[in-house]
């Protein structure tokens, strides 16, 4: 059985239905992108995952316990003016293990060394979260995800302005994370990271939700897939507008 | 020249009020100053002054009822501090509003409420001494209090050190780990209460703000480590708090300000020379020369 069910849920805002009969499971090791257009329930189906958001009717079936679920927002909240290093950062996503009060180790301080490396920012360790660039907090935050062992990955947009090394070192990332065995589920905007990234899609449209096959979506997608702003133009719409 | 030192620094302490002032000031200087740095950093530094109104009404209760009592009115402080920050923290989780808007109308009313009851209670000169205290009044009880609460402190900080850190930081992931992070706030609200109620005995309600807030801002322009910032918030209080009593006792000059005043000569200082964005800092920045490579030092 899948680690994260939806059953025919039913998801308001506001006194507002945004998401309504939505069934389905995220496959486990498997990472699933989650597509729609702009207000159509990406963020909110998000936050009623993750346990911000009660659902009106129906029902989220979640196996992973709460510390080993992580997310990173769209707008992230993360106060940039608060002293705090890269290596700070990383190091509290041992919360599931220490808590608020236990001491780390030599261990864990080595593993966020690794985790640093992994996501080449070692040289940023003792640099303050304030002065980085936005690819290198999103791979420091990245790094706290790493360090948490999170089982289950929300990522609103990770790919946002964001450099292309950075894109490429989350994206061998993630892929390594379902590898191991953990749920990721990625909001993406781009077809081109769809089609690299994406194992399953759920599309969001119109209140209603729909499991899609990646590979069929790429093929037809000038039809169904939403339209984003961040949306390239399709090979056919090209030729298309070509010929006006 | 060592004579000089004794009659300056030392001769005073001989006397058991100085003695005792002297304590009082160097507990508070341990207490008061981490909070103030995590006030400051939370943007919240106006905070502790409509806190130091809150306390008001209830220490001015405490003394309407038992009189010059110092732990019944530091016990009616803590109560209406706490009574205060729950209920504007109520107030704007049920509204929507703003935390700090609902803070301000608390505390106006507080304060209105405190210096009624003073003025029905007592006379002017209780009112000057709730607002500004007197230091060299301190004695062994009040003295037992200040320390106690200021230990207090420091533990619990301590305890919450690590929630209170990534509360500010990513307030969302501490939330996702099942933490509630209001806890963490309440908790240290409660804290910033306790230190002012042990502050209004020395410094008076207004001023105790002072020795929480003014190391802190100035401790900004020297450090850009939250151990950094605490440490040295730690010693400007040390020294404000130590050589105003000083000043007050050779120049005849009243504590509470003496010591609030060398605090803001320290901030001003920083604010002027200091290592990170003082005017100093800013000057130099701009008339170097690029550097061909940022030599790194780490």
């Amino acid at each position: 059985m899948a680690r994260l069910q939806l059953v025919d849920l039913h998801l308001a805002r506001g006194g507002q239905t945004v998401l309504e009969r939505l069934s389905g499971s995220f496959q486990d090791g498997a990472i699933t992108a989650l597509i729609g257009a702009n207000g159509a329930g990406k963020s909110t189906l998000i936050a009623a995952i993750m346990g911000m958001l009660t659902p009106f009717a129906g029902q989220i079936k979640c196996s992973v316990p709460k510390e080993r679920r992580a997310w990173l927002p769209q707008q992230l909240a993360l106060d940039l003016s608060f002293p705090m290093s890269v290596e700070e950062l990383i190091m509290t996503g041992t919360w599931p293990s220490h808590g608020a009060f236990k001491g780390y180790c030599a261990a864990h301080y080595r593993r966020g060394r690794e985790i640093m490396t992994r996501l080449g920012i070692s040289h940023l360790a003792h640099r303050q979260l304030g002065e980085l660039s936005g690819g290198q907090r999103q791979r420091a935050l990245i790094g706290r995800t790493l360090m948490q062992e999170a089982e289950l990955l929300l990522l609103d947009e990770p790919f946002a302005n964001v450099d292309a090394e950075t894109v490429d070192i989350l994206m061998d990332t993630f892929r390594d994370m379902a590898r191991q065995g953990a749920t990721l589920v990625v909001v993406l905007h781009d077809m081109e990271q769809l089609a690299q990234l994406a194992d399953d899609v759920l599309l969001l449209a119109g209140g209603q939700g729909r499991w899609v096959n990646p590979a069929a979506l790429i093929e037809q997608h000038g039809g169904i897939a939403p339209r984003a702003p961040r949306l390239p133009f399709t090979l056919g719409e090209l030729s298309h507008a070509g010929t006006d | 020249m060592l004579a000089l030192i004794d009659a300056w620094l030392l001769a005073p302490f001989d006397y058991g009020f100085m003695r005792r002032a002297a304590v009082a000031g160097l507990a508070l200087s341990l207490a008061a100053p981490p909070l103030g740095v995590f006030l400051m950093l939370r943007g919240m530094s106006l905070i502790g002054d409509a806190m130091a109104h809150a306390i008001l009404p209830g220490v001015a209760l405490g003394f309407v009822f038992a009189g010059f009592s110092l732990p019944m009115m530091s016990l009616g402080g803590i109560l209406s501090g706490l009574l205060v920050a729950l209920l504007a923290g109520s107030v704007s989780r049920l509204t929507g509003h703003r935390e700090d808007s609902a803070m301000a109308s608390f505390f106006l009313i507080s304060l209105a409420a405190g210096v009624m009851l003073v003025s029905l209670a007592g006379s002017s000169v209780d009112l000057t001494h709730v607002l500004f205290g007197s230091i060299l009044a301190v004695d062994s009880t009040a003295l037992v209090l200040i320390a106690g609460i200021a230990s207090l402190i420091v533990l619990v900080l301590a305890g919450i050190f690590r929630a209170l850190v990534v509360d500010c930081l990513d307030p969302l992931f501490l939330r996702g780990q099942g933490v509630r992070g209001g806890l963490v706030h309440g908790a240290f609200l409660g804290l910033v209460v306790l230190n002012l109620t042990a502050g209004f005995q020395t410094l008076g309600t207004l001023m105790a703000v002072g020795l929480m807030m003014l190391p802190a801002t100035a401790a900004r322009f020297w450090s850009q480590r939250l151990e950094g910032l605490i440490a040295i918030a730690i010693v400007i209080a040390l020294l404000a708090s130590t050589s105003g009593l000083l000043l007050s006792y050779h120049l005849g000059l009243p504590s509470g300000p003496a010591i609030i005043l060398l605090a803001g000569v320290a901030y001003v200082f920083s604010a002027l020379f200091g290592r990170q964005h003082s005017l100093i800092a800013r000057y130099r920045r701009r008339t170097a020369p690029l550097e061909p490579t940022p030599t790194s030092s780490s």
